[in-house]
């Protein structure tokens, strides 16, 4: 498995999928997970375009939503131009990029784009 | 188990710029809670804050709001509980004196916000966000309300101007409360259908506006509470009965919950705490709910069963939440208006009810003598809600 990969954490009781990461399962308690390949394309389900993006966003807009991949959700970042691109229940496609610097790193992540 | 009395209460001065220090502005709410009450004979202090050490460098409050005003020998603590921490503490105070430990109580929330500049506040509030799931890809609070707006709007058809009626009903009601930070009559042309509405009123976080969003406030909020066997000996004021107080949790990242619209914490909590006052939805006269952005005071009174899920804007738009309604909510003028000091704001709910109960709310005083109040204090992106009711005790 490659960090390229969207991944979740399933459980190895109750077969629950999890993301992100938790140190019990949501449904059944359980302590053991592997991680699993998770879709890495998926539905978005509500988005924003947010005017104010906080320090370490070298943009002056930030495009953001969930994204429904079935058994899990994750949020970040939308690669659009115009938020007139967007609707909910389209499919968007994972990509591996920089989203973010904290503290003079450079923190990546899966960005969602237009398959 | 022992029935808790809220003997005073006071917010110092009007919230908005505080130019002393966090202590200082703690100190004046504390102190006119203390002249309500009419004793200064206080076991233990609970300080409900956020983000004192990231924002203002200083920790331990409860240690020094005990020795800037002399409080000794009363014992005392922080507690931090995100935007919840107000009605934590309450909480907290409660189950001391429930628990027979203390018999007075202070609680005191204060944030001084507007020391650091906009990025830097809108940075600390989504440290509350989950840190690998939400926080790194840049999710901010205004962003999280604008992912709830939408899925109201596709959902239930709430529109723009639904959210600009709430604003408004609750800047009304600012107008008429002294301790309000923005004082400001503001009208649907102004900031919505007028040509210079876009100037007034930008899109910040789409299809949020700034005045769909509570603005950064500096405040600090206070209240006495006292074993009910015990009101007598301390009390030369009108106390009103700590009814009951309920806590629920939900997931960190909103994109766990199976249906980001129902706010499963608000539920909970509400649930909670009208199980152990005795009461039903139908007894509540008026609410004071945690409106960071006006999307949250529509899924808040739906998820805490005030209105069916999906029909809060239809009574909103009939005017029932107005002060002059058959449900006012935000008499206060809520967080849009009075402002959000995240650690005060729970606390502050709480002196609204109170003012309200004793019918000395002046202007903005609800009608009929008011008998049960409710409050929502909302933490986290609703992962961890407590929700409160106090009721006036018959003479």
């Amino acid at each position: 498995m490659t960090e390229h990969t969207p991944i979740g954490y399933k459980c190895l009781k109750c077969g629950k999928i999890h993301y992100p990461r938790h140190g019990r399962c949501l449904q059944c308690k359980n302590r053991e997970f592997e991680e699993v390949a998770v879709p890495t394309k998926g539905k978005l389900v509500t988005f924003t375009k947010l005017k104010a993006p906080p320090s370490g966003i070298a943009s002056r807009s930030l495009f953001l939503g969930i994204i429904d991949l079935g058994e899990v959700g994750y949020t970040g970042q939308l690669d659009v131009e115009n938020i007139d691109d967007l609707q909910v229940g389209m499919e968007l496609e994972a990509t591996w990029k920089q989203v973010r610097i904290i503290d003079n790193r450079a923190i990546h992540g899966f960005v969602w784009g237009l398959p | 188990m022992r029935d808790v009395a809220i003997i005073g209460v006071g917010m110092g001065s009007r919230w908005g710029k505080y130019n002393g220090s966090l202590i200082e502005m703690m100190a004046e709410a504390s102190l006119s809670a203390i002249d309500d009450a009419g004793t200064d004979n206080i076991d233990a202090v609970f300080v409900a804050n956020m983000g004192a050490g990231r924002i203002n460098n200083q920790t331990a409050l409860g240690s020094a709001l005990i020795d800037y005003l002399n409080l000794f020998p009363a014992v005392g603590a922080s507690i931090e509980n995100g935007p919840a921490s107000g009605a934590t503490a309450a909480r907290i105070g409660y189950m001391a004196i429930t628990s027979g430990l203390h018999d007075v109580v202070m609680i005191t929330g204060g944030e001084k916000m507007r020391v650091a500049p906009g990025p830097v506040v809108t940075d600390f509030v989504a440290t509350m966000a989950h840190p690998e799931a939400e926080y790194i890809h840049g999710i901010t609070f205004p962003s999280l309300g604008a992912f709830l707006a939408r899925l109201y709007f596709e959902k239930y058809g709430v529109t723009s101007e639904d959210l600009a009626r709430i604003a408004i009903k609750n800047h009304q009601n600012g107008l008429k409360n002294p301790h309000a930070h923005i004082q400001q009559n503001i009208t649907m042309e102004g900031i919505l259908t007028s040509r210079e509405a876009a100037l007034n009123n930008p899109m910040i976080a789409d299809p949020l506006h700034l005045y769909d969003m509570c603005p950064v406030t500096d405040g600090a909020a206070s209240l006495i509470m006292c074993s009910m066997d015990k009101v007598q000996e301390f009390s030369n004021s009108r106390f009103v009965k700590f009814a009951g107080t309920g806590q629920g949790m939900d997931t960190m990242a909103v994109h766990e919950r199976e249906d980001p619209t129902f706010l499963k914490a608000v539920d909970i909590a509400s649930n909670q705490a009208f199980k152990m006052a005795g009461l039903t939805r139908k007894d509540i006269d008026f609410a004071e709910i945690h409106d960071a952005f006006e999307i949250l005071e529509l899924a808040e009174l739906e998820s805490a069963g005030f209105f069916e899920r999906g029909k809060a804007h239809l009574a909103v738009r009939e005017g029932e939440t107005e002060l002059t309604g058959t449900f006012p909510v935000n008499t206060s003028g809520g967080l849009k208006a009075r402002g959000h000091p995240v650690g005060a704001t729970g606390v502050a709910q709480l002196c609204e009810l109170v003012w309200q109960l004793r019918g000395e709310a002046g202007e903005r005083q609800v009608l009929n003598k008011p008998k049960h109040g409710y409050a929502v204090n909302f933490g986290g992106f609703g992962n961890n809600v407590v929700s409160t009711i106090l009721s006036r005790v018959e003479e």
